[in-house]
């Protein structure tokens, strides 16, 4: 089981947050200032609310797996065929409705992924990196 | 919309298809139109309308290289083959409009450029930041998603998945052209390695080059046209409220396009339903995409395709056949537009052994992320 190494891009700050929050093995997701309704992926202006701005509310770091798949020929740019294989999963964060995070399943230790499986935050650091990566609850 | 003109499509064209070919994007699109034109009975003269996607070279140039003399028209559809079939509908208004008599719809594709077919994904900075950084990358691993949670939901097995590569070899060696020409069994697709579960490199569609065309006319002008006019009965046009950066993503129902909104459009305006579907013309960047539009087109119920494929059903001999020039899995990966090319010679009856029995409505959707176009075209009378 690999992880792949993928610097994020970060051309603009509106994902930066994000990162810098995971960065200290934090996890925080962006809501609208005024009705608090979440918005993922951050969008450069805000549909419920134009007048009001992202804010970075901590979230629970427990979930569920609403699919995943087990990559064995990675499709990122350059060479990336010692960081496989890998299990992407989409996780549907405990009490955050209608957001989805990508992530990688880590500590499987031999525990076939399922969708459904309850899983927690276990950020992984790659060189210099944090991944925001999860496990299995249990 | 009772004040629309009947049109049909009166000429296709095609250039070659390969991995890798020597002419550059602009000469295959030209080609494929100049023959799409000689195809319909007309000169260059006669079109007056351009209607095609982001991404290929601008309707001036074109109309330059081929010679065309006065444009009156001009458009750009949707994405991918949303916008290759659901261009059709523009035409049809520009034709009911007086706007035009003769619109060319024209695609072509050079998927062996660098970064292939995954490059424009690479540029959307929601991709670039939140999904890429995870290894989540390339269509393959979205739709790999997307299959994964049907199995889940409805149960789905590499059998079932495997039907679809297999039914697409067997349309596309009774096809001169397509790109993949060597025998596919179930074993062979089995034995296939595996690139994201449950996916295998069989699941996914072609790299190409190539280029394809067609010409939408007044139904009447067709009557008077060497071939037998394909009747654009119905083409309807439908969008999911999900970006194409969340689309696979966040999207509410991952497993579900937006398929079911277009074909409901375009069923109406032909009054005319699934039951009346003699042969389909699915986008099919990946198997499940197949399996899901089957759904959506109303061929089969919900959760029931994977059941359906069974048994060569949607290959040659089965009751419902599917992509019969061999798709974009084996044909070529000409989005949308070869598939329209195959449905409208289905429709004049010209497949030699490839032909559907008795042909006469036949349907071809086109996806293109969170849009989706589907026309459904007919004998005429
Ligand atoms: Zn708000």
């Amino acid at each position: 089981m690999g992880l792949p190494f993928f610097e994020p891009r970060l051309d603009t700050d509106l994902m930066r947050p994000y990162w810098d929050a995971i960065r200290n093995n934090d996890l925080k997701l962006p809501a609208c200032s005024v009705c608090g309704a979440w918005l993922w992926y951050p969008p450069e202006s805000l549909p419920c609310h134009p007048n009001g701005h992202l804010e970075w509310r901590p979230v629970p770091k427990t979930g569920t797996v609403y699919t995943f798949t087990t990559v064995e020929r990675c499709l990122l740019p350059g060479d990336h065929k010692d960081e496989t294989p890998y299990t992407n999963a989409l996780v549907e964060l405990d009490d955050v409705p209608g957001v989805r995070l990508v992530t990688i399943l880590v500590n499987l230790n031999g525990t076939p992924p399922k969708i459904g499986m309850r899983v927690r935050y276990a950020p992984t650091k790659v060189n210099d990196q944090t991944l925001p990566t999860f496990e299995p609850e249990t | 919309m009772n004040s629309l003109t009947p049109v049909a499509i009166t000429g296709v064209g095609e250039s070659e298809y390969g991995r890798v070919l020597e002419p550059p994007l602009f000469d295959l699109i030209a080609n494929a139109a100049r023959k799409a034109i000689e195809d319909a009975g007309l000169s260059a003269a006669d079109i007056d309308g351009f209607a095609s996607t982001p991404g290929v070279p601008p309707a001036d140039e074109l109309a330059a290289a081929l010679g065309v003399k006065e444009r009156r028209f001009t458009a750009q559809a949707s994405v991918a083959g949303a916008g290759t079939v659901g261009a059709a509908q523009l035409a049809q208004l520009a034709i009911s409009a007086g706007l035009a008599k003769h619109v060319l719809v024209y695609y072509g594709i050079k998927t062996s450029r660098p970064g292939g077919a995954y490059a424009f994904h690479a540029a959307d900075p929601h991709k670039a930041d939140l999904e890429m950084p995870l290894g989540f990358y390339g269509q393959p691993l979205y739709f790999a998603a997307l299959a994964q949670r049907y199995r889940h939901e409805y149960g789905l097995t590499d059998e079932q998945l495997g039907e679809v590569p297999v039914a697409a070899r067997a349309w596309a060696r009774m096809t001169p052209g397509s790109q993949k020409q060597d025998p596919l069994t179930l074993d062979d697709y089995l034995e296939n390695p595996v690139i994201a579960t449950p996916f295998r490199k069989l699941d996914c569609c072609l790299n190409s080059d190539g280029a394809a065309a067609y010409v939408v006319s007044s139904l009447e002008a067709a009557r008077d046209l060497p071939n037998p006019p394909a009747v654009v009965a119905g083409v309807g046009f439908g969008a999911l409220p999900v970006t194409l950066s969340e689309m696979f993503t966040q999207n509410p129902d991952l497993i579900q396009f937006a398929g079911h909104l277009s074909s409901k459009r375009a069923y109406e305006q032909a009054g005319l339903g699934p039951k009346d579907v003699d042969f389909a013309e699915i986008y099919d960047c990946f198997t499940i995409s197949v399996l899901l539009q089957m759904e959506e087109l109303g061929l089969c119920g919900r959760g029931e395709a994977a059941s359906f494929v069974e048994g060569g059903r949607i290959g040659p001999g089965g009751d419902m056949p599917v992509n019969t020039h061999g798709g974009h899995m084996s044909n070529a990966y000409i989005p949308g537009t070869n598939h329209v090319v195959e449905a409208v010679r289905q429709i004049r009856g010209v497949r030699g052994e490839a032909q559907v029995k008795d042909a006469e409505v036949g349907v071809i959707a086109g996806l293109g992320g969170n849009e989706h176009a589907t026309m459904v075209l007919t004998v005429d009378g």
